[in-house]
């Protein structure tokens, strides 16, 4: 009983606690997408030493930090056992709204305001259907993709945003001392979910529903409401990662979040995000998110047609995700 | 029973087994003969889950053999294991929750006409297989909406029919009630009589008292040994080998004395379910509730909970009425459940036991959870139901009583006054249980209110002031403590007395 349990917290019967590969690796689950990470930026380096020039790294951070920003987002939900669909129309959606107030020439804190609040409107929209009619989230966010793609189309006009004011580019897509301000974005947000995860009520509360709903629903929990917070949050950072794509193309495309789902989706399922809710990792889902972007430039920088990248990448990803099925195991 | 002249049917030798950080199972031998019930005994987290499950193929054992009629054979799996004519019944519910009962006991079935498997046979199999355990529910629902007894019961139902030789028994009556129990009993005297061979476990002694030939005690995942039926095998020597030292008796001495009136139920009706409850629990005051499996205790504490809706009548507590649209509006109010499915309700099998046990209270400082508060709250509770484990390790990794345990903790640090134990003791073994009556009780004379359903007779009888029962989603008596007895409190579940106060 209790005793052979407390018997193994003691040094001496400490016989099958010792350290291995498997117990490392069991304990540390980011540990199998990072060995990937290394090991693509290690077969592309044996490939052509090229590669690893400080350029060409920096670049695919730069490259990653909006997939990035939405694979953490995404992240929020599906550790609550959902999933948000609608995360790149809410980009797209933000994009332009965003485009819209810039082109304009509101000051920087409106902007910020407006499209953050288009986010979190976007998100409130998912969470409360979610939690008042009892739909699946795949099904009503599957439906909301679609509205928000169309608010994208209506606000802007079917047109691409242009006239971004300079100043807005020059913030949002320059740098900070030496580093590119996508990338500290990014990397803020990592920080900011990470703690939010892991050291807060609400993040406990987020694990808690999605591993065993029924059980946080009996201690009191509203589920309800932090199932809805999970989505205003989703949808907000995808916000986030809009004012940083418009910043860095210097134009809002209504059509932008058609390519950004599956890559988030991707990188945070790979980075240890458990579709049936309860387990997820910030950290995991950006270099989750490296992992695809590194990809990318390397295929591109070994001349490899755009076709045959994308089987390559899909390969990857199922690879992936069998370790960590084997790891889970 | 010639069991010391028959040759096993089944025989364990040197069976060991680890997970992670613990030597679950250490050389562990074990021979079941044909016709023979054999109990296996042992403290919560001794090992017998994990014995039980080596020998149904659902853990491979990290070192050991098996022998079936003398043959070394090894079971590579579940199914492996039917095919061999080994059956079991687990610890927690196992069958899928959308299917019916008589699809749970269809599903994965061998017999096969032409490649075909014939359907109508195999309904009315299961269906008989379940008329022989008396099973009330409907058979043709979702098992989802049964009440955890019957889930029980579709199991037991689902082994009998695989007709194994073996049948592996992992705590079968942990949620039925005496009656319920009995019926098993006369099945399981049945099957023995027709030479199958039983493994059982129980922690209610009086049982193995009455039913086993033979019980194996295992200590810290270690053989300690094998009583065989007859004087040797009595509740003093088995405890002292599943616990390796004696027992106070720890019969509950005490004269509570009464407050306020903390909860009251006036009137509650939930439709097809139950009508008409109404009654009374007072700070300081034990109240049983004793009953049939499918009477609707479970039901009625789930309303009172805020877990169902309520289609009629009124829960106060204080004195003030309560309106109840969810869970979180009982535990505001202060009422406290404990739900009798642990595994579904009551635990984030994947979360440590710290989180777990500070769920409804999650210790805060300045906005973030203060790890070290938790762990220590965690500690303390557990340690004051007899669990003394690390609050690091994952509650899915438990075995079952020391998961009930951990459920009971965090109830006792929500910070209500109300509490609504459902089977509270559900698996916990014999030393731990003493611990939490004491803690039961203890509440009480703090102040707390407690309402304890229990389908475990001697529990209810030694526990509570007041003793409510009911029957068929009705209260059908109360009995208080002076007058409680076995005969009257089963006389008022089964029918053969009405109301009577
Ligand atoms: N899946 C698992 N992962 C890790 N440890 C486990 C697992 N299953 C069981 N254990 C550990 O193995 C030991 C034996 O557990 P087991 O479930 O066999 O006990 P038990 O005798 O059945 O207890 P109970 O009476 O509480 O059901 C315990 O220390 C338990 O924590
Ligand atoms: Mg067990």
């Amino acid at each position: 009983m209790a005793k052979l349990e407390a018997a193994n917290a003691s040094p001496g019967a400490a016989a099958t606690e010792k350290w291995s590969v498997r117990r490392l690796f069991s304990e540390w689950r980011e540990l199998g997408i990072i060995a990937a990470l290394i090991m693509t930026v290690l077969v592309f380096t044996a490939i052509d030493p090229e590669f690893l020039s400080s350029y060409n790294l920096v670049n695919i951070v730069l490259q990653a930090s909006v997939t990035a920003i939405l694979a953490m987002a995404v992240t929020f939900v599906i550790i609550t056992g959902g999933i948000d669909l609608s995360i790149g129309t809410a980009l797209a959606l933000s994009a332009v709204v965003s485009g819209l107030l810039m082109s304009q020439g509101y000051p920087l804190p409106v902007v910020v305001l407006g499209t953050l609040a288009t986010g979190a409107l976007a998100g409130l929209f998912n969470g409360t259907i979610i939690t008042l009619s009892g739909i699946t989230p795949f099904v009503v966010t599957l439906g909301s993709m679609s509205i928000f793609s169309g608010l994208a189309l209506i606000v802007s006009g079917g047109q691409t945003v242009y006239g971004i004011p300079p100043e807005f580019s020059d913030l949002l897509a320059g740098k900070i001392g030496p580093i590119p301000t996508p990338i500290v974005i990014a990397f803020v947000v990592l920080v900011v979910s990470s703690v939010v995860m892991r050291m807060t009520k609400l993040g406990e509360y987020l694990i808690a529903l999605g591993g065993a709903r029924e059980v946080a629903r009996l201690a009191g929990i509203k589920v309800g409401f932090y199932t809805a917070i999970a989505y205003v949050i989703s949808s907000s950072l995808a916000a986030v990662g809009a004012m940083v794509t418009v910043g860095r193309l210097g134009a809002a495309d209504p059509a932008l979040g058609a390519d950004l789902l599956l890559p988030a989706i991707a990188a945070a399922v790979m980075g240890g995000a458990d579709l049936n809710g309860g387990e997820g990792s910030m950290l995991g889902a950006v270099i989750g998110a490296l992992l695809i972007a590194t990809l990318q430039a390397g295929l591109t920088f070994l001349n490899v047609q755009a076709f045959y990248q994308q089987v390559a990448i899909g390969v990857v990803i199922i690879l992936a995700l069998l370790s960590n099925r084997l790891q889970k195991a | 029973m010639s069991a010391s002249t028959a040759k096993p049917l089944l025989s364990l030798k040197g069976i060991s087994k680890s997970f992670p950080g613990v030597k679950a199972l250490q050389n562990v031998h074990l021979d079941l003969y044909p016709g023979e019930i054999h109990a296996l005994m042992g403290e919560n987290g001794a090992g017998k889950s994990t014995l039980l499950k080596v020998m149904f193929g659902a853990y491979s054992a990290d070192e050991g053999a098996f022998e079936l009629s003398g043959e070394p054979v090894s079971i590579r799996g579940p199914v492996d294991a039917l095919h061999k004519g080994i059956s079991m019944v687990h610890q927690e519910l196992s069958l899928v929750p959308q299917l019916s009962a008589i699809q749970n006991i269809v599903l994965g079935w061998e017999k096969s006409v032409a490649g075909f498997i014939d359907w109508s046979a195999a309904r009315r199999e299961a269906l008989a297989a379940l008329a022989r355990l008396d099973f009330q529910g409907n058979p043709h629902v979702p098992v989802s909406r049964l009440s955890v007894g019957q889930q029980q019961t579709v199991e037991l139902a689902r082994a009998i029919a695989a007709n194994a030789k073996i049948i592996i028994l992992d705590e079968p009556t942990a949620s039925l009630s005496t009656k319920e129990s009995e019926k098993l009993f006369s099945i399981l005297r049945e099957l023995r009589a027709d030479g199958h061979a039983l493994v059982y476990v129980s922690h209610r002694l009086a049982e193995v008292f009455d039913l086993a030939d033979r019980a194996t005690v295992l200590r810290d995942g270690q053989y300690v040994g094998t009583l065989l039926r007859g004087p040797d095998l009595n509740e003093t020597s088995l405890v002292k080998m599943m616990v390796g030292r004696s027992l106070e008796d720890f019969a509950i001495q005490h004269e509570a004395t009464l407050g306020a009136v903390a909860l009251k139920v006036d009137g509650l009706a939930r439709n097809g379910v139950f009508q008409n409850v109404s009654f009374e629990v007072r700070r300081g005051e034990i109240v049983g509730m004793a009953g049939m499996v499918g009477a609707g205790r479970t039901e009625v504490a789930r309303c009172i909970a805020g877990a169902d809706r309520i289609d009629a009548g009124s829960v106060s507590v204080n004195g003030k009425a309560l309106s109840l649209s969810s869970p979180s509006d009982a535990v505001r109010a202060g009422i406290a459940f404990l739900t009798e499915d642990r595994k579904h309700q009551g635990l984030a099998l994947r979360m440590s036991l710290a989180k777990n046990a500070t769920l409804t209270r999650v210790p805060t400082r300045m906005g973030f959870i203060n790890r070290t508060k938790q762990a220590a709250d965690a500690k303390s509770a557990l340690a004051s139901v007899g669990a003394r484990m690390p609050t690091t390790r994952l509650a899915g990794q438990l075995s079952g009583g020391n998961q009930q345990k951990v459920v009971l903790a965090k109830w006792l640090l929500s910070g209500c006054d109300i509490f609504i134990f459902d089977e509270p003791t559900r698996g916990i073994d014999v030393g731990a249980k003493a611990e939490i009556y004491a803690l039961m009780r203890d509440l009480a004379d703090k102040g707390a209110a407690i309402l304890m359903i229990s389908s475990d007779l001697p529990e209810v009888l030694r526990m509570s002031d007041r003793v409510l029962v009911m029957r068929e989603g009705t209260l059908s008596g109360e009995v208080a403590r002076a007058e409680a007895t076995e005969e009257r409190i089963i006389a008022f579940a089964s029918g053969g007395n009405t109301w009577q106060s």
